[in-house]
């Protein structure tokens, strides 16, 4: 085919062609600062030439598809990164509270022990001051009421962690149904040829959403991406979606279910994993610590306190409320067993001005009865304990927030959208649609030639 | 090779971070303190638990010092009074075996002792904020009592029980002798011997045995009352080695969790200038684009 129509017909194709492309680059302006949007680039190609003779004449261009430009391998360590960011970010700010309890403000735990056996020391060199003794039981009441307190907050802090598990329980449910329909709309563009990248954009978002919430592994399959937990339980598969329960365990502690099975040990990443890890590990394990600590110092306080004297000449009773045998519920439960000050038992021979009995109770101090050590150095250790887990959290979300930032970086420079570039494309798609538009307007010339010929 | 077009997200990220830099600096130098919590660093809070706990125990260790020496030094200068009044006894003791007094003269120098033997009675009772010194651990009873059906004329109802108290890490100090062995220890028994002394000088007989047999009475005393003085002298000593431990304790503080003042304010003008920085790359990074040429 050649002559004028013909290179009528390879002007006009030009004309759509880069109109469709202006489209694309008006597109691509338009979602600048979409999340998760990559950016699209118009595949344009030329028309298959026509053979007349020895002569072979080109039919123009045409818009073939656009093409969305990602990187699936570096979306997936997206997601990976921050399953790992979720989950520390958690850890940290859960035990940040917990942090609150070791801060040497005067009235924490340690301050508490201390001025108990400061009491004890002032109370040495009066044994039979009422004033003295009464201090002694409000430094003892003080040591009950901190311990209380500590463990107050952390039965606090783990509710409120309960209630934020079951929160990010139902957000998972909401992504992963969002996900699975994605699945079922691109899988019915795709079935008819259609560009379902705006889909697929909207549901990498999802799923980066989503691996802040909890661990997963995507797979592509034929039906489209399906979602696991990292532990292999299903929760997407083509267009369905499997709903995780949050129930109330025997524990007191809300588990995950997914289809019956329970999955809460088994969630290691993710806000989800986070909180697991707080509620499940570190708060138990702080608390009986504290149990610890509370059971070994009054028992041996009590110890002491028996075998001395009180102000009327009889046998010392216990100094607080025996701990539980088995020390769970120890710094729950303390409290005071001597209200009256008179019953102090801090004679040693049974006079009221001994203070045999006091220096008995005051050397607990320096006794190692809390795990081998002295109370003072247990809780300096668990300070320490509790110290190095946030600082570790910490510098590990930092290393994870620098990684996410690269791994966004090489995302960006692949899928982000470039006004310089878009720009740049304006032009040379304008130039083009003015050059088709003036090989137009030149064929008419030529063709009015043609007419006037006959004149 | 294609970079990312948009840089916001990154200078955002390091804004917060240097924003981060300058609020920890400008923390640690309005409190004074780099540990302001222990995850500021793990190892320094733990070992300021420990610090804390010893610098908080010294201090108790002054104050029961202070304490302890109050009544050290009462007792001490009771005892004072005490050897004063027995010198004067022997004194009106070796006047009486002169001789040469008419029984009514004796009769008025006994009257004198027994005006002694009261008043050593009553510096034997003495008291400090409540408590009986001299009494053992009965502290809160009066330890000496006059009484006729007892050989010197005085009862101890006291006991023999020593209190001591903690004033260093195990370091305790004994801070009261008991009565009976103060005063009526076998032998060298005050009160027997006034009460001898007051009996020879009635009946004019035995004035010399009696007066030596206060006499070493009194050397017996001054022996006790050396114990007062080493226990103060104790407590002096002690009392120096826990205020320069006090201030060894506060010197490890601050190396531990004190702020260095120059680092700090180095590193919050760093930051500063270093967000000052940030924010101009900020503002030039979103002034153009090419749309801004193509007119």
């Amino acid at each position: 085919m050649s002559g004028l129509y013909g290179s009528l017909s390879v002007a006009l194709s030009a004309l759509l062609a880069e109109q469709g492309a202006m489209e694309a680059a008006a597109n691509n302006v338009a979602n600048v600062n979409t999340p998760g949007f990559s950016r699209q680039r118009p595949v344009i190609v030329p028309g298959e030439p026509v053979v007349v003779g020895s002569l072979s004449f080109g039919t123009g261009v045409y818009l073939q598809r656009m093409q969305s430009l990602r990187d699936p391998i570096l979306e997936l360590r997206l997601h990976e990164e921050t399953q790992q960011q979720g989950y520390t970010n958690a850890l940290v700010s859960g035990m940040n509270q917990v942090e609150v309890m070791f801060n040497s403000t005067g009235a924490d735990l340690g301050s508490a022990i201390t001025h108990f056996f400061a009491s004890l020391n002032q109370l040495s060199t009066d044994p039979a001051s009422t004033p003295m003794r009464q201090s002694v039981l409000t430094a003892a009441g003080n040591l009950a009421a901190a311990f209380q307190n500590s463990a107050k907050n952390l039965s606090t802090l783990k509710s409120n962690i309960d209630l934020d598990v079951q929160q990010t329980v139902d957000q998972v449910n909401v992504l992963t149904s969002q996900i699975a329909k994605l699945n079922s709309q691109i899988a019915a563009l795709e079935n008819v040829h259609e560009d379902a990248s705006a889909f697929i954009d909207q549901q990498t978002q999802l799923i980066r959403n989503l691996s802040g919430l909890i661990d997963i592994s995507v797979v592509q399959t034929e039906q489209g991406l399906s979602l696991t937990t990292s532990s292999g339980t299903a929760l997407v598969t083509s267009d369905r979606s499997f709903q995780l329960q949050s129930q109330l365990g025997s524990d007191g502690a809300h588990h995950v279910l997914a289809q019956g099975a329970d999955i809460t040990t088994a969630i290691s990443a993710g806000k989800l994993g986070g909180l697991i890890a707080v509620r499940d590990q570190k708060i138990p394990e702080l608390n009986s610590s504290l149990d610890q600590l509370a059971a070994g110092l009054s028992s041996a306080l009590n110890t002491a306190h028996r075998s001395g004297f009180d102000l009327n000449g009889d046998v010392g009773g216990d100094l607080f409320v025996p701990p539980p045998a088995s020390g769970a519920g120890a710094a729950s439960n303390i409290a005071v067993a001597v209200i009256n000050s008179d019953l102090l038992a801090a004679s040693s021979d049974g006079s009221t001005g001994s203070n045999g009995n006091v220096i008995q109770m005051a050397a607990v101090h320096d006794m190692k009865v809390v795990s081998g050590e002295t109370p003072i150095d247990f809780f300096s250790h668990l300070t320490f304990r509790v110290g190095a887990d946030i600082a570790n959290g910490k510098s590990e979300l930092e290393a994870s927030g620098v990684v996410l930032r690269q791994l966004e970086d090489q995302r960006a420079a692949i899928s982000g959208v470039s006004l310089d570039e878009e720009a740049a494309n304006l032009v040379l798609y304008q130039r083009a649609y003015q050059a088709a538009a003036r090989v137009i307007s030149t064929v008419n010339e030529m063709l009015e030639t043609v007419i006037n010929l006959g004149r | 090779m294609r970079v990312n077009p948009n840089p916001m997200p990154n200078l955002l990220a390091a804004l917060v971070r240097v924003q981060l830099d300058e609020q920890t600096a400008m923390l640690e130098i309005t409190t004074g303190r780099r540990v302001n919590k222990p995850s500021d660093d793990p190892t320094a809070a733990a070992v300021l638990v420990q610090n804390q706990d010893r610098s908080d125990e010294t201090a108790q260790f002054l104050k029961s010092l202070s304490n302890m020496r109050g009544q050290l030094q009462t007792a001490d200068a009771t005892l004072n009074s005490m050897v004063l009044a027995i010198q004067r006894a022997i004194t009106i003791g070796v006047e009486g075996a002169s001789g040469t007094l008419s029984s009514a003269n004796r009769a008025s120098l006994a009257g004198e002792l027994s005006g002694i033997q009261d008043q050593l009675l009553s510096l034997a009772n003495v008291s400090f904020q409540g408590q009986y010194l001299f009494a053992g651990t009965a502290t809160r009873s009066r330890p000496f009592s006059a009484d006729a059906t007892s050989a010197s004329g005085v009862r101890y109802d006291g006991n023999s029980g020593v209190n001591a108290v903690e004033v260093g890490d195990g370091f305790l100090l004994p801070i009261n002798r008991p009565g009976s062995q103060l005063f009526m220890a076998a032998g060298n028994d005050a009160f027997q011997a006034m009460h001898d002394l007051m009996q020879a000088m009635q009946s004019g007989s035995g004035i010399d045995t009696a007066v030596n047999q206060l006499r070493h009475s009194l050397d017996y005393l001054s022996g006790q009352r050396v114990f007062f003085g080493n226990t103060i002298n104790q407590l002096d000593a002690q009392q120096t080695f826990l205020n320069s431990q006090k201030i060894e304790l506060s010197k490890q503080e601050t190396d531990l969790a004190g702020a260095d003042m120059a680092s700090a304010v180095s590193r919050m003008v760093n930051a500063q200038n270093a967000r000052d920085a940030s924010l101009a790359a900020m503002g030039r990074a979103i002034q153009t684009t090419l749309f801004d040429y193509l007119r």
